[in-house]
């Protein structure tokens, strides 16, 4: 097992290496650069060529490069073109809200896409199966952004139900310590405050969940109908089991398997829908951040972040692989 | 009717802190900030009232969507809206504005406008007395020479990059700067030397880039020689922005928001803030979440709204801001000498011909894209600056006329080939004078395609060249514009347009006049405002006897809140004071 990590953590460093160099050129390409976006309408040619050789963007690329590389291996991720922070200390403060969301989507998806997933199997075909399928069907087919929206309108705006904004109400003063607007909620201890952040959650949630819970209920389903019609789980009926007892032994512990890699692979996913997600509810997350980078040009803080992520990507992706060895003991890494 | 349902416990929870914040006992306090503060309301578990229920004033925080994030926490390198919207409440300078006007000038730490010498070249300030920075330092003349001190001495670099206002206002740092010397012969007198008259002096010092800083917080935080990426002062994560205004910097969570709390020992006692904290949003980007967090309840007061929202704003019970007189100018620029991108030698267009630029400015229908795309808040521009700013002229501007149009053109006698033209605009962006500026471009297009023009229109990403491309003069017509750094003549027609670059003509339009440029020169040093004002009227004639652009609009971009916010007052210029505003649900 510990081979079988360590040669995958060694096997990530060339795709590492690999997206930095495709990164780095990918965003050069781009039209504008970040001089431009310092001055706005002030930006003649002079003063953003003045910019651009405070920045070093005057020096050739493969020197940029080279600079960007050896400053990272250093553990340094660089700072800001536009307002001098550096990219870990910003990454800290906004990170904790793309973790949040993206656990409040998951506990949506999976909480929600298994029981039902569940429910469809029990009887395919059936009427109940047919409602599950609608509902899956309609969230991985509506755009994030317009169920946001939709969200907010309902909830937000005519019920007063849920907030529309943010991660928590600045009205309340709570203090920012861990970021995690759960977190600082709960150790304000007050809860008028932890009541706020939960429900702050609730609609992004949803937003972000909605096409990993349909993903997840049809897994669980096909995966269930499959493992059902199985000798053992007959065998095991034909015992004289209890429904339930068969149910939770004999079928789900089997079907577990492809429903736990798509879940892993959903985390990339939601990475990516985290953008949108952030945007629509003015979440302080690493995805809002990325938008205003890209519009930015800041090309330091695009190329670690996304480094970051393809990172954060691989190493969810190797504890996938390695849950499967839990999941199934017929499984085994050499 | 807003607020009127409850039904969870959020709602519920929401009205009790209503109620916390709205004891409205109009006395002041001693220390209502500190109140409102979280840590002593955290301090009991319960949702405790009584702690937050302040005796200050109407109290209690408003919440603030602007556009866009803050970039420096150190006013003197920003030249973004966003902070500077934020910094208007905590520092101030030796001048401001009135409340409501883009130029009106009066002063703030000054204790009076300034002894101009008869050469226009040395300005004597008498400052105000008993002003304390945030920090319970003493504000006084040593204290205001620091300040220009050290932005004149900004070393090359980052620091002077972003100080984009000191350098355009004084033409440059150190040795550079036309500013000679300040003087603080005592406590209470600052002098300004000039090395030549400078007209745009007194108007350009309204900026909050030019609020005078404590000396003692910018000392400790090396906040004048350390590169930005290592400056905590101008990060926003130390002790930063140490003003004298009516709020004090509190904190600042990138991407996230900005907080600044009441000044308790403001010293204008009659305008202090009623407002115990007030949180800028920093994280609204989109207009659609804009509207929904207003709707929704999660912030009070929107510093923008896009034009398209206003109906819906209004029948759901927002007010929208009225931000009087204009202080931008959107305009269709004509490039008469279009600039090789790869660098090769420029090339006459057709609108080197007068005729030309004629017919264009009297082919378009300003008023029918005020009323599409500008929820009727803006005004066809008389001239080329915007009604309330100094110098302003107002012209005889060639009026929307499709026959006088034809006739123009045809006089131009351009050939079928000349008449296929391509109409610039730009992408993935809103501003001020130009909330949809891909509807106006095609309005504009129809517009010229009926004088007999055949328009194609082609855009750039703002943020992906557009912007450069347009000052660059690689563009033939495009849509462009300009929102005040203050409201003079000079910041339009000179620092803008139509101000002479290393000998030459301003690229984007290559309109080359030099009795222009001479008399903008002359108006620049003029050493009364009168004289100045002449010799912008005089520009202001030559510019609608040659048209070299064409004005469309002078907008006031809409903002909103709710209906318990009070006392707010806009500003075409978007230099907006807190201090009146209250909280009275």
């Amino acid at each position: 097992m510990l081979r079988f990590i360590v040669r995958r953590v060694i096997g990530a460093i060339p795709v590492l290496f690999g997206l930095s160099i495709i990164l780095f050129l990918f965003l050069r390409l781009l039209p504008g650069d970040p001089a431009e976006a310092i001055l706005g309408q002030h930006a003649t040619p002079e003063l953003t060529a003045q910019i651009r050789t405070t920045l070093g963007l005057d020096q050739p690329l493969y020197v940029q490069y080279v600079n960007y590389l050896v400053r990272l291996l250093h553990g340094d991720f660089g700072s800001s073109f536009v307002d001098g922070k550096s990219v870990a200390d910003t990454f800290l403060v906004r990170f904790p809200g793309t973790i949040e969301l993206t656990i409040g989507a998951l506990i949506f998806a999976v909480g929600l896409g298994i029981p039902l997933g569940r429910l469809a199997a029990r009887h395919p075909n059936g009427w109940v199966d047919g409602i599950v399928t609608v509902v899956s069907l309609f969230g991985i087919s509506i755009p994030i952004f317009v169920l946001g929206y939709t969200l907010v309108f309902v909830f937000g705006v005519q019920l007063h139900w849920l907030p529309a904004l943010g991660q928590s109400d600045p009205r309340l003063g709570i203090p920012q310590v861990t970021h995690f607007a759960v977190i600082d909620a709960l150790l304000t201890g007050r809860p008028n405050a932890i009541i706020d952040s939960f429900s702050h959650l609730v609609l992004p949630s949803i937003a972000l969940g909605s096409i990993p819970l349909a993903i997840v209920t049809r897994i669980t389903r096909a995966s269930v109908i499959d493992v059902a019609n199985e000798d053992y789980v007959r065998t095991a009926r034909a015992k004289g089991l209890a429904e339930r007892r068969v149910d939770d032994r004999h079928i789900m512990r089997n079907a577990w398997l492809p429903v736990a890699t798509v879940i892993g692979l959903q985390v990339g996913g939601l990475l990516a829908g985290a953008v949108l997600t952030e945007t629509v509810f003015s979440w302080n997350g690493v995805g809002s951040w990325v938008v205003s980078a890209i519009q930015n040009h800041d090309y330091i803080v695009v190329q670690s972040l996304i480094l970051i992520f393809a990172t954060i990507f691989l190493f969810v992706n190797l504890i996938v692989d390695i849950s499967y060895a839990f999941l199934n003991p017929r499984i085994r890494y050499s | 009717m807003l607020r009127a349902r409850t039904g969870s416990l959020l709602a519920a929870a929401a009205i009790v802190f209503a109620a916390c914040g709205g004891s409205a006992t109009p006395s002041p306090s001693a220390a209502p900030s500190q109140q409102a503060s979280p840590s002593a309301a955290a301090a009991s578990a319960a949702p405790s009232p009584s702690a937050a229920a302040s005796a200050a004033g109407t109290g209690g925080t408003l919440v603030v969507g602007l556009d866009g994030d803050m970039v420096f926490a150190d006013p003197s390198l920003v030249s973004d809206g966003n902070s500077l919207y934020v910094a208007n409440q905590v520092v101030e300078g030796l001048v401001g504005l009135t409340p409501g006007t883009i130029g009106d000038v009066i002063p703030v730490l000054a204790a009076s406008l300034p002894k101009i010498s008869a050469d226009g070249k040395t300005y004597t300030f008498t400052l105000r007395t008993g002003i304390k920075f945030h920090d319970g330092s003493d504000f006084n003349a040593a204290a205001v020479k620091f300040n220009y001190d050290r932005w004149k001495a900004y070393a090359k670099g980052d620091l002077q990059d972003n100080a984009y206002y000191y350098g355009a206002v004084f033409g440059g740092f150190g040795d550079a700067s036309n500013l000679a010397s300040v003087d603080a012969p005592d406590a209470t007198t600052v002098v300004f030397n000039f090395k030549t008259p400078q007209s745009n002096f007194l108007v350009s010092q309204t900026l909050a880039v030019f609020g005078i800083q404590s000396p003692t917080a910018l000392q400790k935080d090396k906040a004048d020689t350390t590169p930005l990426k290592d400056n905590k002062y101008a990060q926003g994560q130390g002790e930063s922005m140490v003003g004298t205004g009516p709020f004090m910097f509190k904190d600042w969570v990138t991407g996230d928001h900005v907080t600044v709390v009441k000044n308790p020992n403001y010293w204008d006692t009659a305008h202090a803030a009623q407002l115990d904290q007030i949180t800028f949003q920093a994280n609204l980007k989109d207009s659609t979440a804009k509207l929904q967090a207003l709707q929704a309840g999660g912030i009070d007061l929107a510093e923008t709204i896009s034009p398209a929202d206003v109906a819906t704003a209004k029948s759901s019970g927002l007010q929208i801001v009225d931000r009087g007189q204009s202080c931008n100018t959107g305009y269709l620029g004509m490039n008469q000498s279009l600039q090789s991108a790869s660098g090769g030698a420029a090339t006459p267009t057709i609108y080197a011909n007068k005729d030309v630029r004629f017919a264009v400015a009297e082919a378009l229908n300003k008023q029918g894209y005020i009323d599409a795309f500008y929820a009727g808040a803006a005004k066809a521009p008389q001239s080329w600056l915007p009604a309330g700013t100094t110098g302003y002229k107002a012209e005889n501007m060639p009026a929307f006329d499709v026959n006088a149009a034809k006739a123009s053109l045809a006089k131009a006698g351009l050939s079928a080939d000349k008449l296929k033209i391509d109409l610039y605009y730009p992408s993935n962006v809103v501003r001020p004078y130009m909330p949809d500026p891909k509807s106006l471009a095609q309005a504009i297009a129809g517009d010229l395609q009926a004088i007999g023009f055949t328009v194609a229109l082609k855009t750039e990403d703002w943020h992906g060249g557009y912007v450069s491309h347009a000052t660059g003069g690689n563009f033939p017509l495009f849509l462009f514009g300009w929102t005040c750094d203050w409201a003079g003549a000079d910041n339009f027609l000179y620092t803008a347009w139509f101000g002479w670059q290393n000998g030459k003509p301003n690229l984007q339009f290559g309109w080359n006049n030099p009795q222009v440029n001479t008399l903008m020169t002359q108006a620049l040093q003029a050493t009364s405002p009168d004289a100045a004002n002449a010799l912008w009227a005089q520009v202001q004639d030559l510019a609608v006897q040659d048209m070299p652009t064409v004005p469309i609009v002078n907008s006031t971009p809409p903002g909103a809140y709710v209906s318990k916010v009070h006392g707010f007052v806009g500003a075409g210029n978007q230099t907006e004071l807190f201090n009146s505003v209250s909280i009275q649900p």
